[in-house]
């Protein structure tokens, strides 16, 4: 397929507008069916837009879709491809044609907002029940690839589930705000004026309030402790998982990290410059012995012993990310998990295996920890993890 | 008005001649927000250029930059407008002993004299020629409150003194706002934004950056520092070098009378790219000292 030196409209077709407005509005559906945000209000900036530039050049009309389109660079970095292979959809098959005969006779074949049929394309060969037989490349009527995806287990997605979930995870992360309490205290600036306290300041300079004092609301947010498992069975989940917890608003960007499989390594620091992904890569070149197994116990203990003084009080909330098979003695795991919960606010265990509805805590490591956990979810899904979110943001704000 | 952006091109010259390097793609955006007047929302990795677009624009139009620089805790009182309260109260103390009745008094201290504008206020009571270019830089870094509050400001640039009354800018300023991500900037506002993010730019673009920003540096030299700092982009530092620290080390090396590039003058200013103590070891031990991969550098 020619990318280049076709027109993207029809002769005749640049300067009416319908057929540009109606090609920018499903494409727009289509960027949305991949986990864009694209609202309404873009869409019409879009036009405008258009009207400004002359539509032959292709590169002109590229920019200015994107500049109004895009919102993070994440939409960014994918934009083109999907630019390209909406294009190349559209081009398969005339519109014209396709305006004329709607749905009927094409039972299998989803019909694209912007008029154009599409073949569905299969893009998994798992087998799980709840996972329709096809998937549509575009969004149809009655059809959405992100609802869809909420309920789908995070260790079967794919490569391009994983673009459409990273901008899904974004939106989820986004409501948690922290909240403000109603107790303030004496700031230097911002809030509102302290008249009792100018009053008694202003009696040095006989009676005349010359300087301002100010009280703010302060914020309480606890601090929160991530403990990932990244060994084998974990490692996918985690990377799925972490990114989530990272992000969610003005709690993940202070989250204090640590990963373990047989040992445990403080990656907060590194996280803070690089991405995750690659953060792991150096630690899993930089620690031996990486991906031998799971200690969780031991792990436990180095944490405890490490950065237990200084990270942990009444004020910290740990969150626990493993499915719980562990290697090492039950002994200590059972003393460390009460050390853990001893010493701090809340204790939140994210097991994968926990979004089975048949699931039990029989493995061993699951089973002596479980009486130091407050709270078990699954977190195996975005909707899970949804759920995951909105408990993190009762329990680490207050 | 004589600087007009009449189309994509003339941007582009516009802002070559203001020695300002922009591919297309920011050309347009730059064109389209001036014409639909609507404000921009620049993301990049630090040091690509993001603030200097903002400077380039005030340059360009020939008007005032004003700038909003961000941080936490940024609140309404130090954005937006604040009363000069000592002031106030040192002319009721004045006022004691004379005649006026108590609401003129009232009157006088709630005037504009008694009022401290902040740059948001200052872009919106504008009273030059041309519109000014309003720079709020690095809006990650402040409170999501002040977002919420930033966005009403942008949506019809007028706000409400209660004494005074409502303000409306009479021309609407460029507005150009930059982050660098460290936190996610709430949709609705960038919704009401064109977004682009700045990349680190090629070698021949780099090349053009050097030899505009430096004029007297030699071609071979300029092609040489613009080909080491885009290999070295693609190592895993904790802080890759951007825009900015090319053209530091570039003065830099020119300043020590250099005019190419060896081991030694690299070892010596190395801190002029690297910026992290564990970046400048893992060079070293990981480039430097590796006489093959050395030589590609240089």
């Amino acid at each position: 397929m020619r990318k280049n030196g076709r027109p993207i409209f029809r002769e005749g077709q640049p300067d009416t507008p319908p057929g540009v407005a109606g090609w920018v509005a499903g494409f727009a559906l289509f960027l949305k069916s991949r986990g864009f945000r694209v609202f309404q209000s873009a869409v019409l900036d879009t036009l405008r837009c258009l009207g400004q530039i002359d539509l032959s050049l292709r590169g002109d009309f590229f920019n200015a879709l994107r500049a109004n389109l895009v919102s993070s660079d994440m939409e960014w970095a994918q934009f083109e491809s999907l630019f390209h292979e909406y294009l190349d959809a559209a081009q398969e098959e005339p519109p014209e044609e396709t305006r004329e005969s709607p749905s009927g006779g094409h039972g299998e074949k989803k019909r694209a907002p912007g008029g154009e049929f599409l073949p569905d394309v299969e893009t998994d060969t798992s087998t799980e029940a709840d996972r329709p037989e096809e998937r549509a490349w575009l969004e149809g009527v009655a059809y959405s690839p992100v609802s869809e995806l909420e309920k789908k287990n995070l260790a079967d997605f794919d490569q391009q589930d994983v673009q459409v979930a990273e901008l899904t995870l974004k939106r989820l992360m986004a409501p948690f705000t922290v909240q403000k309490t109603r107790r303030s205290r004496r700031s230097r600036k911002g809030g509102t004026l302290d008249f009792p306290l100018m009053m008694r300041k202003s009696l040095k300079t006989g009676g005349v309030p010359l300087d301002l004092f100010y009280r703010e609301k302060r914020k309480r947010l606890k601090r929160l402790v991530i403990l990932a498992d990244v060994s084998g069975s974990m490692d996918r989940y985690a990377r799925f998982v972490m990114p989530f917890l990272l992000g969610i608003r003005g709690i993940g960007s202070r989250a204090e990290v640590f990963v373990f499989s047989t040992s445990l390594t403080p990656i907060t620091t590194l996280i803070r410059h690089l991405s995750l992904e690659k953060a792991l890569e150096r630690i899993s070149r930089e620690v031996p012995e990486w991906s031998g197994g799971t200690r969780i116990g031991y792990s436990l203990h180095q944490f405890n012993q490490e950065h237990g003084v200084t990270l942990l009080n009444r004020r910290t909330v740990v969150v626990i990310l493993s499915d719980g098979w562990d290697l090492g003695g039950r002994v200590l795991l059972e003393r460390e998990m009460r050390n853990l919960r001893r010493k701090s606010h809340t204790v939140i265990w994210l097991n994968p295996l926990a979004g089975d509805p048949d699931y039990e805590p029989i493995c061993q490591g699951m089973k002596v920890a479980l009486p130091y956990v407050d709270h078990l979810l699954p977190a195996d899904s975005l909707q899970s993890l949804r759920r995951v979110g909105r408990l993190l943001a009762r329990v680490v704000t207050h | 008005m004589a600087n007009e952006f009449e189309s994509i091109e003339s941007v582009m010259e516009k802002l070559a001649d203001a020695r300002y390097i922009a591919d297309r793609a920011l050309a347009t955006v730059l064109f389209l927000a001036h014409r639909l007047e609507k404000p921009i929302f620049l993301e990049g990795e630090p040091g690509v250029g993001k603030t200097e677009v903002a400077i380039v624009m005030a340059k360009l139009f020939e008007t005032r930059l004003i700038r909003l620089q961000c941080y936490e805790g940024l609140d309404a009182s130090s954005a937006l407008y604040e009363w000069n309260y000592p002031k106030q109260l040192l002319h009721i103390r004045l006022e004691e002993k004379g005649a006026r009745a108590r609401e003129e008094i009232e009157q006088i201290i709630y005037s504009r004299r008694f009022l401290i504008r902040r740059p948001l206020l200052e872009a919106i009571q504008w009273d030059g020629e041309r519109a000014p270019v309003l720079l709020i830089d690095e809006i990650d870094r402040s409170d999501e409150e002040f977002e919420a509050f930033l966005l009403e400001v942008l949506a019809d640039f007028q706000i409400t003194i209660p004494e005074i009354g409502t303000l409306k800018a009479e021309r609407r300023p460029m507005v150009v706002v930059t982050s660098n991500r460290t936190r996610d900037v709430h949709d609705a506002l960038k919704r009401r934004c064109l977004y682009h993010w700045i990349e680190y730019p090629s070698i021949e673009k780099e090349y053009d950056i050097i030899k505009t920003r430096l004029p007297g540096i030699e071609d071979r030299f300029a092609k040489a520092v613009a080909g080491f700092m885009h290999r070295l982009r693609d190592v895993d530092f904790l802080k890759k070098p951007g825009v900015s620290e090319t053209l530091d080390w570039a003065r830099a090396l020119l300043a020590m009378n250099r005019n190419a590039l060896d081991e030694d003058v690299v070892e010596e200013t190395l801190g002029c790219i690297l910026k992290y103590e564990e970046d400048i070891r893992k060079f070293k031990e990981e480039i430097w000292s590796d006489e093959e991969k050395r030589a590609a550098y240089l």
